[in-house]
């Protein structure tokens, strides 16, 4: 333990923003990432299925995209104002 | 040479190039990217607490008010043909997406006269002022031996517009919701059927979920539009913090994530916030029980 805290020379506090900041954006990409790969594998078998249905879908999809896209950013905003404020 | 002797190759090259970039030429420069959505008043208008004045943002959504006008003339208004010509084409198209992806999607029958407008002028709008985003502009207010320095900014990348858009779709939808149910049994259908215990944990929930709509809807535009401009400055910015010629390449990322936003983010954000008004509207004029 004393050796740890000897390499822990400096100022940790931003340390630990950093690696708070790098967490929220990569685990709500994780997220997203599955989201997204979802939307677009289902529409891709929806329309293997039925292509005359393809061009309803495609609203459904990009709504869809949007939406979980978003998650990436809500989480990017809550990082970077506890990056910020804290 | 084969496509399976191609990818160690380019590794090894992808190497040596990475090794040729000379290591003391990192955490050089003072180049931040965020700098450049700093919003300084130009013109300083205050009434009394309120500062009205014209900055940066104020400075692109008004090119962008004019063009969504000129552009919606230009298209729009031309003489109608039974052979379209380009223009009335492009007009048609745009017409057809407003009015069959968006207006169609969230709006009952009844409401579509009246509210197909707000949503189509919404997404055009958006569009117009996320587009002009990715045009270099002389409006960076910097000069640099006395000419303007040009630059990439967005109106939409600023929290205070989203959430100023938002927060019409926001007042408009509770207006209609009250004006064609009546007060009484629009917030009753806030109220959804469940045992009564639960109901004093899902209402609270339900009236949160209308004030998180306020705020998904503002965030996400913004932050799309500020996470890819500061995408595509970090990207070209390195060249400048690290000075150094070996990092041109990474022009390639810059210019293909500059494609990724004028291609597709731009268009699908202005899209999703007009069907995303139209759907809430729409479920407050004719709510679900």
């Amino acid at each position: 333990m004393s050796t740890l805290l000897a390499a822990t020379t400096g100022d940790v506090t931003k340390a630990g923003k950093a690696i708070g900041l790098a967490l929220g954006v990569g685990l709500g990409a994780l997220g997203a990432g599955v989201g997204i790969g979802n939307i677009f594998g289902s529409m891709i078998q929806s329309v293997a299925r039925q292509p005359e249905l393809r061009g309803e879908l495609q609203g459904i999809q990009w709504l869809g995209f949007a939406l979980t896209e978003a998650v990436v950013f809500y989480g990017l905003l809550g990082s970077i104002l506890a990056y910020v404020l804290v | 040479m084969t496509k399976w002797k191609v990818a160690p190759l380019s590794v090894i090259v992808g190497a040596v190039w990475l090794l040729s970039v000379p290591a003391p030429a990192f955490a050089r420069g003072t180049f931040d990217p965020t700098t450049e959505f700093e919003q300084h008043d130009w013109i300083p208008i205050h009434l009394g607490p309120l500062n009205l004045s014209i900055t940066k943002a104020v400075a692109y959504l008004l090119i962008g008010t004019a063009l969504t006008i000129l552009l919606g003339l230009f298209l729009m208004r031309s003489r109608l043909a039974l052979l379209p010509d380009r223009r009335q084409t492009i007009g048609e198209a745009i017409y057809e997406v407003t009015q069959v992806q968006i207006a169609e999607q969230g709006l009952p029958g009844k409401a579509i006269g009246r509210w197909f407008p707000y949503v189509a002028s919404l997404a055009l709008f958006i569009f117009t002022v996320n587009l002009i985003g990715f045009l270099p502009l002389p409006l960076t207010g910097e000069t640099w031996h006395g000419i303007p320095v040009w630059g990439i900014y967005a109106a939409t990348s600023s929290l205070s517009v989203t959430l100023a858009l938002a927060l019409l779709t926001f007042v408009f939808t509770h207006f209609e919701g009250i004006r064609w149910n009546g007060p009484v049994r629009y917030f009753k259908s806030w109220i959804p059927e469940a045992p009564k215990p639960l109901l004093a944990l899902i209402v609270p929930l339900e009236i949160l979920g209308q004030f998180m709509r306020l705020i998904s809807l503002s965030v996400r535009l913004f932050a799309n539009m500020l996470a890819g401009h500061i995408l595509i400055l970090t990207f070209i910015g390195l060249m400048f913090i690290l000075q150094s010629l070996a990092l041109l390449p990474v022009i390639l990322f810059a210019s293909a994530f500059y494609i990724f936003e004028v291609g597709i983010v731009v268009g699908i954000q202005a899209f999703i916030f007009a069907a995303l008004s139209a759907i809430y509207i729409g479920s407050a004029i004719e709510p679900a029980h």
